[in-house]
């Protein structure tokens, strides 16, 4: 798989990458990869490379730092945490986002303090998957009901156990945590914006903040220990 | 008798009234002294009596006489008088009476002797003014005069005195004996047994509440009081060194038992009030008559007098300053006890010069009993209290139980909420790891493949979505339907999307639809699938180019607050009427698809107990769901689901 997954990648030459948006898309099961790749491509505008594994992600990282990584979590010589923090201690214009089947909290939100700024749904439709790269590169970084739910559910400090968790969520501002709500209960961008009295444009921006906000430094090995063990309490 | 500041009272009146309180009481007592104990006809009086000294010279003195304190303690005083008798018929009997005397006396009619106190314990107490009558045995009158001769003794360390004399028929004299006897007998031996029960209660009490010194001292006093009662005159030394300093003693118990009450600081200094008493108690052990009659008159009556006003000058200070009620109280009854002392005193130095009368001590007695009465009923209130405290107490135990047993439930709640969600994500990694992995292969496979395998993909990613569903349903949202529909928004607008389906999301009241508190998981997974469905329906058979979706809180006539979720397409519609038709019959297992999707849907709107309405025409399809109040609260077996 491995050898096979790089040949793919060679067999795969990277675009021009001259105005195109350079995009990695690391993922081991083939199908999948290929599903988003062509998806990207076919969209047009983006420079596309993907790998199947973390040393051949390193490897492709080290030649260019590329504007868009999308990366899998369970690679079969490891961990994408260990990419987006190589990436992120790299570079801090790269976007990041995680490429997930069911876009379970943990796994995102553990990504989203690494430095990723959300995640793909493996089986989402090609259109969307090349909307949604689209946006990011133009920072909006999308946020899904579910994420939202969860960070706004531990700046409750749920039934009084403060501690319970270790998201900082302490540096939100009340204007965030709004929109957070708004966004986990369905709301769009445009009736959160009305209900704040903010522009509607300004929301992806506050969502992006938030992200920001969230990242821990991971520049300390023992942090970056604890999150992809799961040692941090989510 | 509940210490509290009276608010209601300035401070600046408290003084002057407190004082024209006891300036009251002090009249009161002054009025007293005015009543005086009935005499028997003034005929029968011998004013004039000879008295003898030891040498023999006779010198005319008029009664009452008082005599200087003189050393010659021991030799009685002998007074000589004389009478007439004139018997007639119905006074026959006649008697000597005495109404009060110092300390002891022996009377002789003709040279008999008919009456001699010293035989009777207790009536030589000085400050009792206990009245003597002794029957004249007919056959030692003489018609005509008639001689009596009266020998005082003196003992203690009180100056000799005696009063008027009556020799009369006994029927005569009688009455004024007996009110006497009552007044001065009887009443302060019934008040020094009852001072004995009192004190034998309130010590019962100190015995049990050892903390409470104020029944301790109040014991005490009582007990050396009701001591000293019983105790006869003339007696040995000790007991006359005891007498001697009761009054002192008593005074300082008092005052432990005023410090005590008040609650002042240094407890401890106060007990130094008690060195008089045991000064004159000494002199009585260990000194000579004469030393505890020093003592006696340079310490008793004086610190009597001092502890007293030290007393009166607490409880006044607590009762004008901290405007402490039961001071108050124990400041009046204070003042009873000193205006008869001074009274007692001037008595005794013949101020007055009229009869003497010693009344302190049965004030004081008197005094005792209705601070006694006073403290037990404090003891009564505080247990009545302590009753009432210990009924709220069982109350706020039985509430805190409950809060106790709510919070275990909730706890037990949180726990098993807990156990749900770390169910949940370990089910989730694995469906991550294995069936959605696969999934989203043959979703990638199918979607490469095109064509007939098309189908097969979207056959999986209905998989997934569901997938999707069940587990985030198991997300506890606390009864927000709210953010179910948030991540449900995000489904549907990619399947729509997928289907070049516009979904237009509106919710019409601010805020969506309200809590439904103790919403199951279960419940909400029908919701979904409901609309799931509805939304299944509209992309697979409608041809509609909107999809609408509106969020409202609708309040129902009882005035809480339910919801309601509609889906309204633009398509083309289909018969409700046949479908209600076909409704309950078998026709529906075999209708087609869309059929069996609305009979599933009623069924689910059922079990959740929410209420399913369909509207369709050419013009679209609405399927609205009404969400009660209680939704999910109400019974709903998981087992009745059959899809």
């Amino acid at each position: 798989m491995n050898v096979w997954g790089w040949a793919m990648t060679v067999g795969r030459p990277v675009q021009n990458a001259g105005e195109l948006i350079s995009v990695l898309v690391v993922e081991d099961d083939a199908p999948t990869r290929w599903r988003i790749s062509d998806a990207l491509v076919q969209a047009g505008g983006f420079g596309v490379s993907d790998v199947a594994n973390l040393a051949d992600a390193r490897q492709a990282i080290g030649a260019a730092i590329p504007d868009v990584l999308l990366t899998d979590l369970q690679l079969p010589d490891g961990s994408g945490m260990e990419l987006i923090r190589d990436l992120r201690l790299r570079s801090d214009k790269t976007e990041i986002m995680v490429i997930s089947i069911l876009g379970d909290e943990k796994s995102v939100i553990s990504a989203i303090l690494l430095g990723a700024n959300g995640y793909l749904l493996k089986d989402a439709f090609p259109t969307d998957i090349a909307d949604t790269v689209r946006d990011l590169v133009r920072g909006h970084s999308p946020i899904s009901a579910s994420i939202a739910r969860f960070i706004v559910r531990r700046t409750q400090g749920q039934t009084g156990q403060a501690s319970a968790s270790d998201l900082n969520t302490a540096k939100l501002t009340h204007r965030e945590i709004d929109i957070l709500w708004g966004i986990a209960k369905g709301f769009s961008y445009a009736d959160i914006a009305e209900r704040l009295g903010i522009s509607k444009h300004t929301v992806p921006g506050y969502i992006k903040n938030i992200y920001r906000k969230l990242e821990v430094n991971t520049r300390g090995e023992a942090v970056f220990e604890a999150i992809q063990q799961g040692l941090i309490k989510l | 008798m509940i210490d509290r500041p009276d608010a209601a009272a300035p401070g600046r009146y408290r003084l002057p009234a407190y004082l024209l309180l006891l300036a009251v009481i002090a009249a009161v007592c002054i009025c007293i002294f005015h009543l005086r104990p009935p005499d028997p006809p003034a005929r029968y009086r011998l004013a004039q009596a000879q008295l003898v000294d030891a040498a023999g010279v006779a010198r005319s003195v008029a009664l009452p006489y008082r005599h200087e304190h003189a050393n010659a303690m021991q030799l009685p005083f002998t007074y000589l008088m004389n009478f007439d008798y004139r018997p007639s018929g119905d006074e026959a009997r006649w008697s000597v009476f005495l109404p009060g005397y110092t300390s002891g006396i022996e009377v002789a009619v003709n040279g008999a002797v008919v009456l001699d106190t010293r035989l009777h314990p207790g009536a030589g107490r000085v400050d009792r003014n206990t009245p003597a009558i002794a029957f004249i045995p007919p056959s030692l009158l003489r018609e005509g005069a008639n001689e009596v001769r009266v020998r005082l003794f003196v003992w203690g360390p009180i100056s000799g005195y005696l009063d008027r004399l009556y020799v009369g028929p006994d029927a005569e004299l009688r009455p004024a004996y007996d009110t006497r006897f009552f007044l001065f007998s009887t009443v302060p031996l019934l008040l020094a047994a009852w001072q004995g029960l009192l004190g034998a209660i309130l010590g019962l009490i100190w015995l049990n509440r050892r903390r409470e010194a104020v029944y301790g001292w109040l014991t005490a006093a009582m007990a050396v009081g009701m001591t000293q009662y019983f105790m006869s005159m003339p007696a040995s030394q000790w007991v006359h060194g005891f007498l001697g300093a009761a009054g002192a003693l008593e005074a300082a118990l008092m005052l432990q038992f005023v410090v005590h009450f008040v609650g002042l600081k240094h407890v401890a200094r106060w007990r130094l009030a008690f060195i008089p008493g045991l000064v004159i108690l000494a002199a009585g052990l260990f000194g000579r008559p004469e030393d505890l009659r020093i003592a006696y008159i340079a310490l008793g009556p004086a610190f009597t007098g001092l502890f007293m006003t030290t007393m009166a000058c607490i409880l006044g200070w607590s009762a004008v300053v901290k405007g402490a009620r039961s001071s108050v109280f124990l400041g009046c009854t204070l003042t009873v006890v000193v205006v008869f002392w001074a009274h007692d005193i001037a008595s005794l130095l013949n101020f007055f010069g009229a009869e003497r009368i010693f009344l302190g001590r049965l004030s004081y007695s008197l005094v005792l009993i209705a601070i006694g009465i006073g403290l037990t009923w404090r003891f009564v209130q505080a247990l009545n209290e302590a009753d009432k405290f210990a009924g709220q107490l069982v109350l706020r135990v039985r509430e805190a139980e409950d809060k106790l047993r709510a919070s275990f439930t909730r706890e037990e709640e949180r726990a098993r909420d807990e156990a749900r969600a770390a169910e949940r994500t370990r089910l989730m990694r694995d469906l991550h790891d294995g069936l959605g992995g696969q999934l989203v292969s043959i979703v990638a496979l199918a979607e490469q493949m095109g064509g007939i395998a098309a189908q097969i993909g979207d056959a999986a990613r209905a998989a997934l979505r569901d997938l999707r569903l069940v587990i985030d349903a198991m997300e506890e949202v606390d009864g927000d339907l709210m953010l179910v529909l948030g991540s449900w928004r995000e489904r549907i607008s990619t399947q729509l999307r997928a289907h070049g389906i516009q979904l237009s999301w509106q919710v019409l009241t601010p805020g969506g639809l309200p809590v439904f508190p103790g919403l199951r998981p279960w419940v909400v997974i029908q919701i979904v699938r409901l609309l799931d469905e509805a939304v299944t329906n509209a992309i697979k058979h409608s041809g509609a180019g909107t999809l609408q979706v509106l969020i409202e809180t609708v309040v129902d006539a009882k005035g809480s607050a339910g919801g309601r979720i509609t889906i309204a397409d633009d398509g083309k519609g289909f018969d409700v009427g046949q479908y209600i038709r076909d409704a309950g019959s078998r026709e529906i297992a075999r209708g087609p698809v869309a059929r069996r999707g609305l009979a599933n849907m009623r069924k689910r709107a059922e079990l959740c107990g929410g209420q399913l309405t369909f509207a369709s025409d050419a013009a679209g399809t609405r399927v609205s769901l009404a969400l009660p109040a209680d939704l999910g609260t109400a019974g709903g077996g998981e087992s009745r689901i059959s899809s």
